[in-house]
């Protein structure tokens, strides 16, 4: 029986000026099949420019709740490292990218992103190392995600259905006036 | 401050009273419950079933159509059936996502559908016997998961209604190619006609038990309403479904095979005979026309990746070591 493979949470930035957003996780056995895995299952459709992927045990993650309950915790001072900060702002919405911030741990990070992003008050920060993440280069971004947009087949829209339906329900009304007339 | 009813259910599930009232004031204000929240054992429990029997049903779901690509008429309709059976497998790891969030692993999830412990959506335990039953397949099958699936897409839980808005859009896409299919067959030539008539005939009952068993005899609903998961019973929907489907199939000309079935003025509804809930019961069980063939091709198609596996966990770990 197989053994199961990490988790690696993928995110996804639909166009250059949109944020990264949070939209799922693959297993791979490491982030190079993750990236491939996460291009299979979340951009067969073209809405893509970047994906990200990211052990799943590499995202910190820290509700308001939990920051109001936590207790004055010594932070750990580590060396600097530049971590990525994320938050979710709605009840429907996935995590969405935030900035950057220096910390020298995931909890020091996400205190330096509440001091850095004040107006922001998302419902949960979620804070990982920039190491951690496998990302497209922007070179790569045409070949692995251009094919689709001219797989317009895969669009609801090329199926004028209810154009059809009246077509016919049409067809039929003058035959039947045809009919009647004879 | 909660009411005698949510001490009662409280007391049944031996949860919290407080924390039971906080999480359905949760519900009713329209919030998302998130993985890490606190949920009863209850909810968890109801979600893990439904969200993983949905994944398999994703992943089983491919194979009725699957057959079928290599015979696909033209270019255009090979390409929509791959594209689509491409979708399915989407939506199964989608799903499986969301059930991970639960505190269910992919290994158990998988391992019970292959040691044939997990249930799936009885529809794919029939045949698929000839080309028209993938238009069959995309107008009646897709359309009434969409029904299902636009409920779901507003339900209590984040990661499983975000599953649910990006599965719905695509399935739409399903469901519109089937339509097309079925308009153009139905005013073709005769033996279309009569292949297009012989594909609804068959699916048109199996598609009507998709919604589940009447409401009476539904015993999960109770809950499952209560706490967001459906806001829709399995009556409400199977209804709106035969409303919208039954005047489009007469339209093109297809003869339903329900010689009950009628429009009543005063509801504004068709009503249509008797479902053979003993044919849906034994399909259930296991003992639906495909049933062992869907779990030997499905057993077959895990075993024939074990290759694919050893080698990619293979290459991993030559990666790994480079890099040490």
């Amino acid at each position: 029986m197989d053994t199961q493979w990490p988790r690696f949470m993928v995110f996804q930035q639909e166009g250059p000026d949109q944020p990264v957003v949070h939209n799922g996780t693959v297993h791979a056995p490491d982030a190079e099949l993750a990236m491939l895995n996460a291009r299979d299952v979340f951009v067969r459709r073209p809405e893509a420019v970047a994906l990200w992927v990211v052990p799943a045990d590499a995202i910190f993650t820290q509700t308001q709740e939990e920051l109001a309950q936590a207790a004055e915790t010594q932070l750990a001072a580590g060396p600097l490292a530049s971590y990525y900060v994320f938050g979710k702002f709605s009840q429907q919405a996935q995590c969405r990218q935030v900035g950057q911030v220096q910390a020298s741990s995931p909890l020091a990070a996400v205190h330096a992103a509440i001091a850095t992003f004040a107006d922001k008050q998302p419902l949960w920060w979620w804070v990982f190392p920039a190491s951690a993440v496998l990302k497209n280069e922007s070179t790569e971004a045409e070949p692995m995600f251009s094919a689709a947009r001219y797989k317009t087949f895969k669009d609801q829209a090329e199926y004028p259905v209810v154009t059809m339906m009246r077509a016919l329900r049409n067809q039929k009304a003058n035959h039947k006036d045809t009919e009647n007339t004879k | 401050m909660y009411g005698a009813d949510v001490e009662q259910i409280a007391i049944q599930l031996n949860e919290d009273p407080q924390k039971l009232a906080d999480f359905e004031a949760r519900i009713a204000r329209g919030e998302k419950i998130e993985p890490g929240d606190w949920m009863p054992a209850e909810y968890r429990r109801q979600l893990i079933r439904m969200i993983s029997q949905h994944a398999h049903s994703e992943v089983v779901g491919m194979l009725p159509e699957g057959a079928w690509i290599t015979k696909a008429p033209s270019l255009r309709r090979k390409l929509i059936l791959l594209a689509k059976v491409q979708d399915e497998a989407g939506h199964g790891q989608y799903l499986y996502h969301a059930a991970e969030t639960l505190g269910a692993t992919r290994e158990e999830m998988l391992d019970a559908l292959l040691d044939g412990k997990a249930k799936y959506s009885s529809i794919f335990n029939y045949h698929t016997t000839t080309w028209a039953d993938n238009g069959a397949i995309g107008w009646l099958v897709d359309g009434a998961a969409i029904l299902n699936q636009t409920m779901l897409a507003r339900c209590s839980y984040g990661p499983y209604s975000r599953a649910m808005v990006r599965i719905c859009m695509e399935e739409n896409f399903h469901r519109k190619q089937g339509q097309e299919m079925i308009i153009l067959y139905s005013q073709g030539t005769p033996t279309q006609r009569a292949m297009v008539q012989d594909a609804i005939t068959r699916w048109w009952w199996p598609t009507l038990m998709m919604f589940g068993p009447h409401d009476a005899d539904s015993p999960n609903s109770g809950v499952l309403i209560r706490w967001g998961i459906k806001t829709r019973t399995n009556d409400e929907l199977r209804q709106e479904f035969i409303n919208q489907l039954v005047p489009d199939l007469q339209a093109c000309g297809i003869v339903l095979p329900d010689p009950d079935l009628h429009y009543d003025e005063a509801s504004g509804n068709w009503r249509t005979g008797p479902i053979d809930w003993d044919e849906f019961w034994a399909v259930l069980k296991g003992n639906g026309p495909a049933n062992a063939e869907r779990m030997a091709a499905r057993r077959q198609a895990h075993a024939d990746g074990q290759w694919v596996r050893e080698a990619a966990a293979a290459y991993a770990a030559k990666n790994q070591m480079q890099v040490n």
